[in-house]
């Protein structure tokens, strides 16, 4: 018998998605947001999802709520740095009362994955006490424990979870790219951990079995679902292969900030443009322009 | 002073003076000021400084604070090398181990109170509902409750920035901190106009920049501040200025955003 290979398609893993799920997404700032998966999302038209990402998110989690698909959202923060330093349809949803945030930092956003990874009922942490933050999440308790204040962190476990990786190989081993951008890996081993059900990778490539073995170091999570997907995380960066493409992250904080301040059209015409328009991902991608993409690509590391 | 340029590179000189040899210091991904003051510190008084994201003094001249943003100009890949380490995951509580997250972190906030308490989670309305969302806490919150000494930042100097009580809170300030049972609280607040530090769990005036006033700044500042006279900032010295250029041969410094009159009333 022979060792079954993981792969799968972007549809197949699309469908995984029902009203209502926690999901798991990768991307920390503008690296590594899982995007083709994103936009397939969207196309199906889900509704009412938390979501899970960062510790501190962007685009991802912000073009799910721009376009309605989102209930809650489980991130320390959701900007584009300098493009933007508090993402538009995030604000505008949070500012109308569309959302909910579970408040948090970055720490107790791993802390709380990290509890669902253990499977404990909650972890205790000290950084946080004397803030708004237990206030604002009922589930998040400020606690006295041998005359220590601390947070009680309850888990957070997605439902299934969803990277974006340098290469995989067809066995569903993920893997970083040998050079990348502020090192290797963010929050994929976190989220993966901590996971209940399926953990889907991106992969800009399917790499053959030698490469891995001759590196496990760079094996980020195994046992995953893996679909073969170059340039599955633009307008976001793929560490070790593409820098993120400020450019289009400008054009969407412009109209989702029309859309925040009362003119839907830009916003609406992005999403037809971006997301409802191409029907593939590799649509999107002939969207994009091949040229403009090469321009993006890093020296091969 | 000269705008902008001048005002960063006096920034980055009163950030720097207040950092010492042996600590680690922490900050934003992208705050290219402060990463120039630490890369300063380090040339001038303290080469074991060790910035939180592993730059060392020896590559910061080839590195230039560009290097840090992802602008594609700076092909920010190429960074990597330098790069001594990179922790992907913020879960550090102890302050004893020579992994521990930081001594000194440099934090801002959309709102700033008179007892140093930051809030990036936003701003209320006159319904004392949330009415201007912020981006979250993103890296501020634990680590600003449990690094030994805090330093706040600031690229305004406005009454919507420095406020009687913050709306929301991101990292407590002195006596959130020793309700909670936190020892200390933040040691300096710096920014366009002043830097100001704490007495009595309160911020207080301790400089203002040559180009303003104590008068401005008070005029922009959303609580009293002690009155009496204020000295003056002390200028770059010339040995600070040898010391920019070599940090930041670029003058990367120049292109930051500051506004020299605080920022809108």
């Amino acid at each position: 018998m022979s060792r079954a290979e993981r792969v799968a398609d972007l549809a197949e893993v699309a469908a995984l998605v029902r009203d209502g799920m926690t999901v798991g997404l990768s991307g920390f700032s503008y690296q590594n947001p899982p995007m083709a998966i994103v936009r397939a999302l969207i196309r199906r038209g889900l509704k009412d999802l938390t979501i899970v990402s960062g510790p501190t998110s962007g685009m991802e989690t912000d073009l799910l709520i721009g376009a309605g698909c989102v209930r809650r959202v489980v991130s320390a923060g959701v900007a584009f740095e300098r493009v933007s330093g508090i993402a538009p349809a995030f604000r505008r949803a949070a500012e109308r009362g569309e959302i909910a945030v579970w408040e948090c930092d970055e720490c107790l956003w791993h802390l709380a994955l990290k509890a669902a990874a253990w499977g404990l009922p909650y972890v205790l942490w000290r950084g946080g006490v004397g803030t708004s933050l237990p206030d604002l999440n009922p589930d998040l308790a400020e606690v006295t424990e041998d005359g220590r204040r601390y947070l009680r962190v309850p888990p957070v476990q997605p439902d299934i979870v969803f990277l974006h990786v340098a290469e995989a190989d067809a066995y569903g081993n993920a893997r970083a790219a040998r050079q990348a951008y502020l090192g290797r890996s963010f929050s994929e081993r976190a989220l993966a951990l901590a996971c209940r059900g399926p953990v889907v990778v991106t992969a800009e490539r399917i790499a053959p079995d030698g490469e891995v073995t001759g590196s496990p170091e760079r094996t980020l999570v195994r046992g995953a679902l893996v679909v073969e997907t170059p340039w599955g995380a633009h307008p976001g960066g793929a560490s070790g292969r593409y820098v993120p493409d400020l450019e289009h992250y400008r054009e969407y904080a412009a109209a989702g900030e029309a859309r925040r301040q009362g003119d839907p059209v830009p916003y609406q015409r992005y999403l037809e443009r971006h997301v409802y328009g191409p029907e593939e991902h590799e649509d999107y991608v002939r969207t994009i322009g091949v040229e403009r993409l090469q321009g993006l690509r890093m020296g091969e590391a | 002073m000269s705008g902008e340029p001048e005002l960063a590179r006096l920034l980055a000189c009163v950030v720097a003076r207040e950092l010492r040899d042996g600590e680690i210091v922490a900050f934003g991904l992208h705050a290219e000021l402060l990463l120039v003051a630490a890369l300063l510190a380090q040339r001038l008084h303290a080469p074991n400084l060790t910035i939180r994201h592993g730059l060392r003094v020896e590559r910061g001249a080839e590195i230039g604070p560009a290097a840090w943003t992802a602008e594609r100009s700076s092909r920010s890949h190429e960074l990597v090398e330098y790069l001594e380490a990179h922790d992907a995951v913020l879960d550090v509580a102890n302050p004893s181990s020579p992994m521990r997250f930081c001594d000194v972190f440099l934090v801002g906030g959309l709102q700033i109170d008179r007892e140093g308490s930051t809030n990036l989670i936003g701003i209320k309305g006159a319904d004392g509902r949330l009415a201007v969302r912020g981006p979250g806490s993103i890296g501020t919150t634990s680590i600003g409750t449990l690094a030994r000494h805090v330093i706040l930042f600031s690229t305004e100097h406005t009454t919507r920035r420095f406020v009687e009580t913050v709306d929301y809170v991101s990292v407590p300030g002195w006596r959130r901190r020793a309700a909670a049972g936190l020892e200390g609280g933040p040691t300096l607040c710096v920014t366009p106009l002043a830097v100001m530090d704490f007495a009595d769990g309160r911020m207080r005036l301790r400089s203002v920049h040559p180009h303003t006033t104590a008068e401005e700044v008070r005029r922009r500042t959303g609580f009293p501040l002690t009155a009496g006279p204020v000295p003056l900032t002390p200028p770059p010295t010339p040995a600070e200025r040898a010391a920019l250029e070599i940090v930041d041969p670029f003058d990367r410094l120049a292109g930051f955003d500051l506004r020299p009159d605080g920022g809108p009333r």
